[in-house]
């Protein structure tokens, strides 16, 4: 007679010496997880399959089935601790998923997007950790580091050749190279190595493949797997007379208007729209300046410059509700892949030594907003009280969003609308 | 630099022998010796011991006393501990960097001298302290200091400083079995022996022994769990990692008591069936090496270590002093013994626990200092040796430290009030005391009337008393940055969550503080406690949660009554663009 647990309430069969996550696994039962892989000795240090096991909650890689174990996986209180870490894993690093290779294919921007993390509400560590690109085949950026220790094993437990290894502790923990420049170059890693595609993020990448499968059409993009959990957010209610429309303003700071563009991408709906809707400050009717006091304001980009700060402290002044949207405004997005850069390089690469540049130097007019030394995500600034994320958000996002609110419905981004890139 | 170290790394293999097992050993002495480990080095002990380079520069990397980088010739470390700060440590690394011309870095221009902080060096009653070229040094208040940039300034070496700034002596305040009673050297293995592994254990088990270092785990249990298994092999380690803020009892016993220390372990040995032992000696307690290897070797001599020990032919036990580099988390059981293994201190996944799978896979009891001395007390005693009035059983040692008349080391029966030890120790105007380092627990005044160890409030030893003139925050903020600077990094909650924290009382600290942040905080602290690999993440969040719960003005004052404020500060990101736009102008 096989012995059983359950988990979530679902009797699950067990093999003597499986793991809770491998009895899982063999039962179709998805617990989230980025440091396990069936092919390796697990090691435990993601966390992120942390379930509660008889009232106690250990890592499922690590802890044997017992017979009768009751197993709490796909519970609020865990995945909220899970959508936690997945934060804690977003802002240690620097995961720009527009602008990552991996995006679709990225383990961590799953677990997110499934676990329902639309924002980061922590503050970003911006790390700047070398990057090495001496392989003429592989790439290693550590920023995207999660310190899953795939690689490590891989290398070590498939190739036979503990190419890697984790270096330092606390935030000084990095993944070091183990050959004699201390590069991938010299370090017998060749491209079909296991360890060089285990990598579920985008730290370690074969060159050359990155968009040979255009975003969109991707592993997740095709097939995100089952929402864990989705967390509606939570807004203030607006007060309005009846039949009185919500007044939004919009704004782009460190963005390209990718997000307005999107937004105009609801077409025709438009026309429904601004019969619940009236604009006031906003590039699309190009009103400068607030008229008056507004209920949504929607910020795009990141905060680079003493004008962005200026303008968006007003934005929140002036209104009830602000919702950042977009990755830019969410977490820097690609502007931020500037900071760890010292001011006075980026000044002048731009100014002085960029292409093209005619009379070189570095602007110094008073009527100049000075930039900051990192772009920050707008909630580093100011409160933010909901996230639209996406890299633009889709039309149809902001569509049901403002249909929501205009309806004094709660906002409740449906899943397949969240996107990080 | 390069020349020493590759002459040091050298030398070094020869000495033990190109054994990778001592690794970590080797490359502690390349440190002390050529003051770096560097490439050089690495490259060398690489092809010595058949060990990849990366996995060295992993161990340089995680240890806090080994460096890749010289150096300096003088190489400085400031205990950066609460009671150091206490004792007025920040006021000596002024003086010091102020006479020294040393950069805010801790270096001086011609790299001779190197000062940095270290997590607490178990000095904490006779603080500031400092490590000195591996030497401790006591009692580095602004005077001293001086004394000792004028020393550094004319170029006499460490070991020609002052000898009473180096005596460590031991302030043994008040005595209870173990510290007072007198034990005759091998009465406890000859016991031991007569009375074989099952009445040796049901001794302890009479006696009530539990471990001493914190976790207050019954002896017995884990002796005999040991002893049962089927192996051809058996370790004890005696933990001397004691890194606990505000511990230094460990030091004292290790001081004065080393003989029932290894009797202990021997008694431990001839129990379970250990051939071999090790001592982890913490790298901040080098000064007890020396003494300890002759205590060793004395022992031997006397027949009380090493091949038919008191002439029982076939019973062997050799003992082996193995220092730690600088890593808070190897005080837990299962990093120790990876360190001990010659890797980084990262705790192993458990179950198994090392008395099932220990020190190279065997079956190993790792038991704290105090623990196996108090075992060698009762094996020759009996378990009366434990009992006090009441015939209740039990002592543990304090460290008394902080703002008392007395600090020192006391021996207490368990169950003791914390207001007898605070009126004993001479503690006045109290505001609280931290009892068991920075994971353990916040009493206030009010709750003096609680137990020490082990069921109500338990502590491996630290007992740290602040009176009112002090800033809780100061105090929960200096624990939490601790936490950050010894989270060993291995999983996601404790990694990242110990540097949120971090950032987050400073946040708090600089004024920028609002309801929002105790709110990340406590949920940072759920998802810590739930899901870390080890104590150290599971407690991180504690001080400041306890701090603000109990001390909630100490919090008010730097905070305005808000939901959110940023800790952005326009005027500080623009610093540099200024500075560069000012620089244009006037070129």
């Amino acid at each position: 007679m096989s012995q059983t647990i359950k988990i979530d309430g679902v009797t699950v069969p067990f093999v003597e010496g499986q793991t809770i996550i491998q009895a899982a696994q063999d039962a179709d039962i998805f617990i989230p997880h980025l440091c396990y892989h069936p092919d390796y000795s697990a090691n435990g240090s993601c966390k992120m399959c942390t379930c509660r096991v008889n009232g106690r909650q250990m890592s499922s890689c690590t802890t044997k089935a017992a017979a009768g174990q009751v197993v709490e996986s796909n519970t609020e209180e865990i995945n909220s601790e899970r959508r936690v870490l997945a934060q804690m894993l977003f802002v240690e690093g620097n995961h720009h998923c527009p602008s990552c290779e991996q995006s679709g294919n990225c383990v961590l921007q799953n677990m997110a997007h499934r676990l329902g993390m639309t924002a980061l509400t922590f503050p970003n560590f911006y790390p700047g950790r070398p990057t090495d690109a001496s392989h003429p085949d592989i790439l290693l950026n550590r920023d995207r580091c999660i310190y899953c220790e795939l690689c490590v094993r891989a290398s070590r437990e498939s190739d036979g050749k503990d190419v890697f290894c984790i270096s330092g502790r606390s935030e000084n923990k990095r993944l070091a190279i183990n050959s004699r420049s201390g590069e991938l170059l010299d370090s017998g890693l060749t491209r079909d190595d296991a360890a060089a595609s285990v990598c579920p993020v985008g730290a370690l990448i074969r060159k050359r493949e990155g968009f040979a499968t255009p975003i969109g059409e991707r592993e997740f993009d095709r097939n995100p797997g089952q929402a864990v959990n989705i967390r509606a957010g939570t807004l203030p209610k607006l007060p309005r007379q009846p039949g009185q429309k919500i007044r939004v303003a919009t704004c782009s700071l460190a963005g390209c208007f990718g997000c307005h563009m999107s937004l105009l991408d609801i077409d025709e709906r438009l026309v429904d729209l601004v019969q619940v809707v009236e604009f006031d400050r906003t590039p699309l009717d190009d009103i400068k300046d607030f008229t008056q006091d507004c209920d949504i304001g929607l910020i795009e980009g990141g905060v680079c410059n003493t004008e962005n700060v200026e303008t968006l402290r007003k934005f929140r002044k002036h209104c009830k509700v602000l919702i950042a949207v977009g990755a830019c405004a969410i977490n820097g997005g690609v502007p931020s892949l500037r900071n760890g850069i010292d001011v006075r390089e980026l000044l002048e690469t731009s100014y002085v030594d960029g292409l093209g540049v005619d009379n070189p130097g570095i602007p110094t007019d008073p009527e100049l907003p000075y930039i900051l030394e990192n772009v920050s995500p707008i909630h580093e600034v100011v409160k933010v009280d909901y996230f639209l994320p996406g890299c633009p958000p889709p039309a149809d996002a902001f569509w049901h969003i403002l249909s929501n609110i205009a309806q004094d419905e709660q906002p409740d981004l449906p899943y397949d609308l969240m996107h990080f890139d | 630099m390069s020349t020493a170290s590759r002459a040091a790394a050298g030398q070094k293999l020869a000495e033990y022998n190109n054994n990778p097992v001592n690794v970590l050993q080797i490359m502690r002495q390349i440190q002390l010796q050529a003051g770096c480990v560097d490439a050089d080095a690495i490259e060398m002990l690489s092809d010595g011991l058949g060990i990849p380079r990366a996995q060295l520069l992993a161990l340089v990397q995680f240890y806090s006393f080994l460096h890749l980088e010289p150096r300096g010739k003088y190489d400085l470390y400031l205990s950066d501990s609460i009671t150091d700060r206490m004792l007025g440590s920040l006021e000596t690394a002024e003086v010091l960097t102020r006479e020294l011309g040393l950069s805010p870095e801790g270096h001086s221009e011609d790299g001779e001298i190197s000062l940095s902080t270290t997590s607490c060096t178990g000095l904490c009653e006779r603080g500031p302290a400092m490590i000195a070229n591996g030497h401790a040094i006591q009692r580095v208040d602004t005077k001293r200091a001086k004394e000792i940039a004028k020393l550094i300034t004319s170029g006499i070496p460490v070991e020609d400083w002052p000898v009473v700034w180096k005596a460590i002596d031991d302030v043994i305040v008040k005595k209870g079995p173990l510290l007072g009673k007198t034990l005759t050297p091998g009465a406890a293995i000859e016991r031991a022996m007569r009375l074989g592994p099952h009445l040796t254990i049901a001794e302890l088990e009479v006696s009530g022994l539990r471990g001493c270092g914190g976790a207050g785990f019954p002896t017995h249990l884990k002796w005999e769990t040991c002893r049962s298994i089927d192996a051809d092999q058996r370790f004890v380690v005696c933990n001397a990692d004691e890194g606990e803020p505000g511990t230094f009892k460990d030091r004292a016993l290790l001081n004065q008591y080393a003989e029932v220390l290894l009797e202990g372990m021997t008694v431990c040995a001839v129990t379970i069936g250990a051939k071999t032992g090790y001592i982890y000696l913490r790298h901040e307690y080098e000064f007890l090496r020396a003494q300890l290897l002759q205590h060793i070797e004395a022992r031997r001599e006397a027949g009380l270590l090493g091949r038919n020990i008191l002439g029982h032919h076939g019973t062997d036990f050799e003992i082996y002093v193995y220092m730690g580099a600088g890593s808070y988390v190897c005080g837990e059981e299962s990093a120790l013994l990876e360190s001990l293994e010659g890797k980084r201190g990262i705790p192993r996944i458990r179950p198994p626990f090392p008395v099932t799978r220990g020190l190279w896979g065997k079956p190993t009891i790792v038991n704290n200092v105090e623990t196996l001395c108090y075992a060698a007390g009762i094996l020759e005693h009996g378990a009366a040796f434990v009992m006090h009035k009441g015939n209740e059983p039990g002592w543990k040692l304090l460290s008394v430290s902080g703002d008392c008349a007395k600090p020192g080391i006391y021996e207490i029966p368990l169950g003791t009030p914390i207001s007898e030890v605070l009126a004993e120790c001479g503690a006045s105007d109290v505001q609280a005391i931290q009892v068991g380092g920075p994971g353990g627990e916040l009493i206030s005044e009010e709750e003096s009337g609680r137990l020490l160890p082990f069921d109500d409030v338990n502590t491996g030893g630290s007992f740290i008393v602040f009176d009112s003139t002090r800033d809780m925050f100061d105090v929960a903020s200096n624990f939490t940055h601790f936490f950050a600077h010894e989270s060993c990094g291995f999983c996601t909650p404790c990694r990242a969550g110990t540097k949120l924290m971090a950032q987050m009382t400073d946040k708090i600290l600089d004024g920028h503080g609002a309801r929002l942040d105790i709110d990340q905080i406590h949920t940072l602290n759920r998802v810590m406690t739930q899901a870390s690999h080890c104590g150290l993440g599971q407690k991180a969040a504690v001080p400041i949660l306890t701090t603000f719960e109990k001390f909630p003005e100490s919090f008010h004052q730097r905070m305005e009554d808000v939901d959110y404020k940023p800790a952005f500060d326009v005027d500080a990101a623009i610093e540099r663009s200024r500075e560069i736009v000012s620089e244009e102008r006037s070129s």
